[in-house]
């Protein structure tokens, strides 16, 4: 340790050493992290471009802060890039890809192909060696959704051609992945080609049954038993990635594949608007996808970057890249009936190049394949497309008019009011189906009485834990009204649900008290309401549906309804007035209009099965659009 | 008015053919352009040889028990000397010729028309004014060389005995910054003198890189014992020509040695440890404060 004699008089007293050792280094990376995105995003750059020039200026090639022989930041950086394929992966929405598969397997297959080809070739014309070239097309195939949220901010969401561009990630980044698995796994040991193609075989195959089918089961039971605790389901989400990850390089796959797999492994159990994405889009967005972000800066050399060669792979890079992806959403958009807008977004969404691209980048870089040449200008392609994107979906989202954007479906954000949560478990169990089916979330809301809680608290951790049961990850909230019917249906206007369920203590409610509510809040859209009583299951069983004489409305929201839960077709029943009831089994659901009120009043509280009432008189609700 | 919005129409025609032209005549271009810039540039470096299908390898010592062996015509194995030829190897080079050249001039880069010096160099910055170091191959933490038996567990203990060390080395720097002797260390030009020193008796303990250190307590595991190492983050690099253009290729070269775990296989064939972080933190860490 070298003192430094800062005191004058005093310097034979006091001895200051120069700064080094751990704190140092993670004072250093947290400015960056801090200043790095703050002065950058002043002169209208993406914040990402300040973290890649703070890598730079505190790396070996800047201040030499951190020097070439650092093994702490390299380290972070791993898990911050094992990091963001794992977010890449979980927030993706599955459902989309399910709900559009023709036209996202069409793009996905087309802007996938192109790239690559165009890439390719760009290797092979360089006269690089086939694992490079291949790694070069496959890096610049895949795409993330940088400019997503501008185009779901402006009510674009669940347009076909965004809905498209979303469901064709999940292809792309496979894709990417599985070539990136291929190239490193040939990369070299001297194995035959075959060894290779079985070795990568194997290894997918078990990763994707480790990811797809052991992972889903071990998250849900693992937030079923620590699910109140915040904390441990974060750490679930984290082991179960890095788990995934250990897998993959036991095959001699790049960890990164493992971390994506995760992260589709636990999509479904991990909605985007719930509390656990919060906190793992937090911790990434705050730490860890940043530090990966700095320590690829770290590589970042000015000194390279101005050498005419990383300017022509630059130039070479953008144009393949770009040059694909135009093509191909212009193509797709002509075999898909898109608009020109429409055609735009298709470009603007999978025009820039990040997370997967980047990764792909570093472990090329890491095998040895790619010189820093390469990733520099990687690096200026990221830097491109990005302003491309940003530029390109700005003026996209611009071309559609009010009329051509399409509500969020009817699970995107459920609501679901309880007063006593006892009887909530029935309530929170149909939401989180209704819910998971769409990839939306549940929120919980309390509602208490006028006259005063008699403990609050108490209430609210038997609803917490109630909801971690049936799988909520949702924000629990609390609000005073009149009843629970209205306290439910305001917050549900207040958080904008697109469907609000509420937890009916027996008997369904007055038409007078519905009046009321939808009085109150005449100026706004009342979201759709179901009204569920009886005994939750873990299966559920037979669904019926009666005659629902209260309105189209409140009847098609009914079908929506049963047609979510229902794994196969729904029962229609004949008449109301029959002894209907007496059907009723443990896990079976029934759908009763409000008018049906004597009988369901004449049903006993502990009656087995499910019975659901829909409100939707006069409310605009997106049943129809799922 | 017909023929007028006929004409504005042509007009818009003619705009965008010409907007595309230009378009395509732009990216025609770039690609001109980058193309001629790569000028045919390999994705991981282009390595050159300062003689055709050989690579010149200079170090400073032959034979250096585990990393170098046999002789300087006829070397017989090492883990430089095998790393230098798996270098070779995916070069695409079929021989690796070897010189030996002073440690002095070596970081002085002096290299002997060597197109590199691989020699237990450790990376300062002081060295890279003088030469291009490649990525680091191995972490080489200063090592506390003793005779079995003889425990050093703190800086206090290690004050009071007698040292050899090799002059002119980080070694040098990391026992008389961290250490601080009560008597002053034996300085001697090679290490072999400084294990003799050691073997007779003379001094208590030697300096040298860890790795270093550990392929002599393996190879003698009855005449010396690793008794503690120093922190530190040094490593050891290929050094280069100031200025090398062979640099990028030489650093990819050492990533996918590294990738495909020829390093840690020669790490265990002839220093006979895993160079791996974990067998390093296995040798204890030298108490510096109270």
């Amino acid at each position: 340790m070298t003192p430094v004699h800062a005191f004058g008089p005093l310097a034979s007293i006091v001895e200051l050493s120069s700064p080094k050792g751990a704190p140092w280094e993670f004072l250093v990376i947290f400015a960056v992290l801090l200043l790095g995105p703050v002065v950058i995003e002043r002169a209208r750059v993406p914040g990402i471009v300040g973290l890649l020039l703070g890598g730079y200026v505190i790396g070996p090639h800047g201040l030499g802060v951190i020097g070439s022989g650092n093994t702490t930041v390299p380290d972070l950086g791993q898990l911050g890039l094992l990091y963001l394929m794992f977010v890449a992966g979980v927030e993706l929405d599955l459902n989309l890809l399910r709900r559009h598969l023709r036209a996202a397997v069409t793009f996905g297959l087309m802007t996938f192909a192109l790239p690559m080809l165009f890439g390719t070739i760009v290797g092979v014309t360089l006269g690089w060696e086939a694992a490079a070239a291949i790694l070069l097309g496959s890096l610049l195939a895949s795409h993330t959704l940088i400019t997503y949220p501008t185009v779901r901010d402006a009510g674009l969401a669940s347009d076909p051609s965004v809905a498209t561009v979303v469901g064709s990630t999940v292809l792309t980044d496979t894709l990417t992945l599985v070539v990136l698995a291929a190239v490193a796994g040939s990369v070299g040991g001297g194995r035959s080609t075959l060894d290779v193609a079985v070795q990568v075989t194997v290894g997918l195959t078990v990763l994707i049954v480790f990811s797809l089918g052991v992972l889903p089961v071990l998250g849900a039971w693992a937030f079923r038993v620590f699910g109140a605790e915040r904390s441990v389901r974060y750490v679930v989400a984290i082991t179960a990635f890095l788990a995934a990850a250990t897998v993959a390089e036991l095959f001699g796959i790049e960890g990164i594949v493992g971390a994506f797999f995760a992260g589709l492994a636990l999509n479904r159990l991990v909605p985007n608007e719930g509390q656990l994405m919060d906190r793992i889009s937090f911790f990434g967005g705050a730490v860890f996808i940043p530090v990966f972000l700095v320590s690829v800066g770290l590589i970042l050399n000015p000194a390279v970057i101005a050498e005419p060669e990383t300017l022509g792979f630059a130039g070479l890079f953008i144009v393949a890249c770009l040059g694909g992806k135009l093509i191909a959403a212009t193509v797709s958009a002509r075999l898909l009936g898109f608009s020109r807008p429409q055609a735009a977004l298709l470009f603007s969404l999978s025009a820039a190049q990040a997370a997967a691209t980047l990764a792909a980048t570093v472990v090329g870089f890491q095998l040895g394949l790619f010189s820093s040449a390469v990733v520099n200008a990687v690096l200026l392609l990221i830097f491109v497309s990005v302003l491309v994107s940003t530029i390109t979906a700005t003026r996209a989202v611009r071309g559609f008019t009010a009329r051509e954007r399409v509500p969020l479906p009817l699970g995107a954000r459920v609501v679901v009011g309880v007063g006593d949560a006892a009887l909530a478990r029935a309530a929170l169990s149909i939401a989180v189906r209704v819910a998971r089916a769409d990839g939306g979330v549940v929120h919980p809301v309390l509602v208490l009485g006028q006259a005063g809680p008699a403990a609050p608290k108490t209430a609210r951790e038997r609803l917490a834990s109630a909801a971690a049961a049936a799988g909520v990850d949702g924000a629990i909230s609390t609000i005073v009204d009149r009843s629970v019917l209205s306290g439910a249906v305001h917050a549900g206007v207040a958080a904008e649900a697109t469907l609000v369920v509420v937890a009916d203590p027996g008997g369904g409610f007055p038409t007078a008290a519905v009046a009321a509510v939808e009085r109150d809040v005449a100026d706004a859209d009342i979201p759709p309401v179901a009204l569920v009583r009886g005994q939750a299951a873990t299966r559920l069983g037979v669904v019926r549906t009666l005659p629902n004489g209260a309105g189209e409305n409140s009847a098609t929201l009914a079908t929506e309804l049963a047609r979510r839960l229902a794994r196969g077709s729904t029962h229609q029943l004949e008449d109301v007035g029959s002894d209907w009831s007496s059907l009723l089994a443990p896990g079976d659901v029934t759908f009763v209009p409000a008018g049906a009120g004597e009988e369901l009043s004449a049903i006993p509280a502990d009656a087995p099965g499910i019975i659901i009432t829909t409100l939707s008189e006069g409310v605009s609700h997106q049943a129809g659009r799922a | 008015m017909r023929q007028r919005a006929r004409r504005i129409e042509c007009a818009s025609v003619n705009a965008a053919t010409l907007c595309r032209s230009a378009s395509v005549a732009v990216v025609s271009v770039v690609l001109a352009c980058s193309l001629a810039a790569c000028g045919g540039g390999d994705a991981a470096g282009t390595f050159t040889p300062r003689i055709p299908g050989t690579l010149s390898v200079a170090t400073a010592e032959v034979p250096d028990p585990g990393f170098w062996l046999g002789t300087v015509r006829h070397p017989s194995g090492g883990f430089e000397y095998e790393l230098a030829r798996a270098m070779a190897t995916h070069f695409g080079l079929a021989k690796v010729r070897v010189s030996v050249v002073p440690f002095a001039d070596l970081v002085a880069g002096k290299l002997g028309g060597a197109d590199l010096a691989i020699s237990d160099i450790t990376v300062t910055s002081a060295r890279a004014e003088h030469v291009s170091f490649s990525s680091p191959y191995l972490d080489a933490p200063p090592a506390i060389l003793v005779r079995p038996g003889l425990q050093v567990p703190d800086v206090n203990t290690a004050e009071g005995l007698r040292w050899a060390v090799q002059q002119g080395t980080t070694l040098q720097s990391a026992l008389e910054q961290t250490i601080r002797p009560s008597s002053a260390p034996l300085l001697v030009h090679h290490q072999r003198e400084a294990l003799h020193a050691l073997r007779s008796g003379r001094v208590d303990a030697v300096m040298l890189d860890l790795p270093v250190a550990l392929a002599y307590a393996r190879e003698s595991p009855q005449t010396y014992s690793v008794a503690a190492q120093l922190p530190s983050e040094a490593v050891l690099a290929a050094a280069l020509p100031k200025g090398s253009e062979n640099l990028e290729a030489v650093d990819s070269a050492l990533r996918a040695l590294n990738a495909d775990g020829t390093i840690e296989r020669l790490g265990r064939e002839w220093l006979h440890t895993d160079v791996s972080e974990d067998a390093i933190e296995q040798v204890p860490a030298l108490r510096t404060e109270e």
